[in-house]
C-alpha cells in the first residue's frame, strides 16, 4: 500500500518527536526539518503529500516558507501555533495554508485534520469540475442542484445569501475558511473588508439550522479567524 | 485651546493682550456713552488683570498686565483725556494696588497649578503601587498553585519510571498517566490564564475590543471547556435577538470557562451548571449558577481578591482565588461590573459587560 508522506517542519525537538512517533504508528511515513530552509529544501525533494508547519523558525518567517511552497506546490499544508497568535493564523489560512492547529493539540485532533487535508487535496485533483452529491452531516443535508437545505427531513429556508455562504463551507467542510474567503466568495472581491454582515448573518444562519445555538454542532465558529463547517460524512 | 498656539508664550501673550484689548473698548464705551463713573472703569481693568494672572504661567504677564491697566487708565480716563499725565496726586496709590493685586492673584494661581501637578503625580505614583501590588500578590498565589500539580506529575512519572516492567499493574499505571494528563491540563489552562493578564497590564487598561457576537464567544467557551471535560453538561439560554458587543473575545471566554469550571468543580452537585445571558438595556449580563453547597458567606466580600480559597479543602488545586481574581481584572478592563452570591440553591457568578462603547 502506498504510505503518505509527511513533512514536520518544527524547531523545538520535543514536539517534532512527538508527532514523528504518532505519525509513525498510524502508517505515515514522516521526515523532520528543523528549520525553514531545510524545510524548502525537503520539500522540493520529497514531495510530500502534507505539511505540518510551525509558524515560528529560528531562520526564515514561516509565513515566507507557505508562499515559497505555494509558487510551485499546491501540497496542503497544516499550520501549527500558539493560541495567542491569532493574526497569524488569519495571515497564514490567507497566504495558502490550508488549515491550522493551535497548540497544544491531541493526537486525535492532529490525526484528524491530516485526513481532512489529504481528503481534499485527493478531491480537488480527481473531481475537478464535477458536480458535487449532497453533503450530509448529523441529520443535515445539503442538495446544491436544488439548492435545498433540509435537517432531519425539515426544509430549511434560507435567504440567497445566507444559502452561499452554507454552501460554501459544506462545499470545503472541515476546512477552517477565514472571515475574508467567504466575504470574498460570497460578495465578491470588492466586499468591504468589516466582517460584522458576515457574522449577523451566521448568527442567523445558526438560529435556523442549529437545535441550540449556543452548542453549535454543524458550523463552528473559530474565534478571530473565521468558521468551520461538520465534515462531510459521505466519504 | 492650547493646541492652536504653538507655545505656552504665545498663547498666555495672546490672553494678554486681548483682554486688555477687550477690557478697553468695554471700558471706552461705557465711559463715553453709558456713564462716566470713573469708579466702575478700575473694577473692569481689576478683572482683567486677575484673569490674565489665573490663565497664564508665572508672574510676568499678570505684573505687564497692571502696568498696561494703569497707563491705560491714566491715558483714557483720567483728566486731562488722551494724554499721560503722571502728576495726578493719587496716583501712586493706585499703582501700587494693582500692582500687589496682580502679584498676590499670580502667586496663588501658580501655587494652585503646581499642586494640582503634585496631585496628579501622586494619583500615578498610586496607581502603579496598586498594578503592583496585584502583580506581586498574583505571582504568589500562582507559584502557590502551580507546585501541587507539578509535584504530582514529577511523583507519577518518577513512579512509572522505576517500576516500568515489574510491580505496577496495568490499571495502576493507567491511573497514573491519567493524573498526569490531568494535572498538565489544568496547569496548562493556569498559563493561559496568565497569558490573559499579561495582556491586560501590559496594554495598560487599552484592551483590543472588536464587535464580537455574544453567541459565538459564548459556544466558543462551551466546547473549549467540553474538549477538556467531556462528559460535562451545561445548559445555556441566551436571547434570541442577536447581540453584538466589544469585547476581546479570547479574555471573555476565558472569564466564562473560568467561572464554569468553578461552578462545576466546587458546586459538588451533579445538577448540570446553567450559563444564562440576558439583553438588558445598557449592558449584556452574564450569569452562571450552579445548584450546590454555594458560596461560604464570610468569604463573598473577599472572593475577587485573588487570595481567597476554600479552607475546608486541603487539595490546594482547588481553590480559585486566582482563577476569579483574573476574571475580575478581565472584566473591569472591559468596563464592566463582576458579583458574586448565594441562591436558594447554590451559587451565582454574573458580570455585565458594557454594549456600547461609551468609553473612548
Amino acid at each position: 500500500m502506498h504510505k503518505f508522506t509527511v513533512l514536520i517542519v518544527e524547531d523545538e525537538k520535543s514536539i517534532s518527536d512527538f508527532i514523528f512517533k504518532i505519525l509513525s504508528s498510524h502508517d505515515y511515513r514522516v521526515k523532520c526539518a528543523s528549520t525553514g530552509k531545510e524545510a524548502l529544501s525537503l520539500a522540493s525533494s520529497l514531495c510530500p503529500d502534507i505539511i505540518l508547519l510551525d509558524m515560528g523558525l529560528p531562520d526564515i518567517d514561516g509565513m515566507e516558507v507557505i508562499q515559497q511552497i505555494r509558487l510551485w506546490s499546491g501540497c496542503p499544508i497544516i499550520v501549527i501555533s500558539a493560541r495567542t497568535q491569532e493574526d497569524d493564523k488569519v495571515r497564514a489560512l490567507d497566504a495558502g495554508a490550508d488549515d491550522y492547529l493551535t497548540k497544544p493539540f491531541g493526537t486525535s485532533e492532529l490525526l484528524a485534520r491530516i485526513r481532512t487535508s489529504l481528503r481534499h487535496s485527493n478531491k480537488s485533483n480527481s473531481e475537478n469540475g464535477l458536480p458535487q452529491h449532497p453533503y450530509r452531516a448529523k441529520g443535515l443535508e445539503i442538495d446544491f442542484f436544488k439548492r435545498n437545505i433540509t435537517v432531519d427531513g425539515q426544509s430549511i429556508h434560507l435567504t440567497p445569501i445566507e444559502y452561499k455562504i452554507v454552501a460554501f463551507l459544506a462545499q470545503n467542510s472541515g476546512k477552517v475558511m477565514t472571515y475574508s474567503a467567504v466575504m470574498n466568495n460570497v460578495w465578491g472581491p470588492y466586499a468591504e473588508s468589516d466582517n460584522k454582515i458576515l457574522r449577523v448573518n451566521m448568527a442567523n444562519i445558526r438560529r435556523k439550522l442549529e437545535k441550540n445555538p449556543a452548542q453549535p454542532v454543524y458550523i463552528f465558529t473559530e474565534v478571530g479567524v473565521g468558521y468551520r463547517m461538520a465534515e462531510d460524512e459521505d466519504h | 485651546m492650547k493646541k492652536f498656539f504653538q507655545n505656552q508664550v504665545s498663547h498666555d501673550l495672546f490672553i494678554t493682550v486681548g483682554l486688555l484689548l477687550l477690557t478697553t473698548l468695554l471700558t471706552l464705551f461705557l465711559f463715553f456713552f453709558v456713564s462716566d463713573n470713573p469708579t466702575n472703569i478700575a473694577l473692569f481693568y481689576i478683572i482683567s488683570i486677575i484673569t490674565v494672572a489665573r490663565c497664564t504661567d508665572g508672574y510676568f504677564y499678570g505684573i505687564s498686565a497692571s502696568l498696561f491697566s494703569i497707563i491705560f487708565i491714566n491715558y483714557f480716563f483720567a483728566y486731562p483725556y488722551f494724554c499721560i499725565d503722571f502728576s495726578l496726586s493719587d496716583y501712586p496709590f493706585t499703582f501700587v494696588c494693582m500692582l500687589s493685586l496682580s502679584s498676590i492673584t499670580s502667586a496663588i494661581t501658580t501655587n494652585l497649578k503646581q499642586q494640582k501637578e503634585i496631585l496628579v503625580l501622586h494619583e500615578k505614583q498610586l496607581i502603579e503601587a496598586e498594578k503592583e501590588k496585584m502583580r506581586a500578590n498574583l505571582l504568589r498565589a500562582i507559584s502557590h498553585d502551580l507546585r501541587t500539580p507539578l509535584t504530582s506529575i514529577l511523583g507519577s512519572i518518577s513512579s512509572l519510571e522505576a517500576n516500568n516492567e515489574e510491580s505496577l499493574r496495568f490499571d495502576e499505571s493507567r491511573t497514573l498517566i491519567h493524573n498526569i494528563h490531568d494535572d498538565a491540563g489544568w496547569l496548562l489552562n493556569m498559563v493561559e490564564n496568565l497569558l490573559s493578564v499579561t495582556k491586560i497590564q501590559t496594554g495598560a487598561s487599552q484592551l483590543n475590543t472588536l464587535p464580537e457576537l455574544v453567541d459565538e464567544v459564548v459556544a466558543e467557551s462551551v466546547t473549549r471547556l467540553k474538549k477538556r471535560i467531556p462528559d460535562v453538561e451545561i445548559e445555556v439560554k441566551i436571547p434570541s435577538e442577536i447581540l453584538m458587543i466589544p469585547m476581546d473575545a479570547m479574555l471573555i471566554e476565558q472569564v466564562l470557562i473560568n467561572l464554569l469550571e468553578n461552578a462545576i468543580t466546587h458546586s459538588l452537585s451533579p445538577k448540570p451548571v446553567q450559563l444564562i445571558v440576558e439583553n438588558q438595556p445598557e449592558t449584556v449580563c452574564f450569569c452562571v449558577i450552579d445548584y450546590g453547597i454555594g458560596l461560604p458567606e464570610e468569604h463573598l466580600e473577599h472572593i475577587f481578591d485573588g487570595t481567597y480559597s476554600d479552607g475546608a479543602s486541603s487539595d490546594v488545586r482547588k481553590g480559585m482565588g486566582i482563577g476569579l481574581s483574573i476574571c475580575k481584572t478581565i472584566i473591569t478592563a472591559h468596563h464592566g461590573t463582576m458579583d458574586a452570591r448565594n441562591h436558594a440553591e447554590g451559587a451565582e457568578f454574573s458580570f455585565t459587560l458594557p454594549k456600547e462603547e461609551s468609553y473612548a
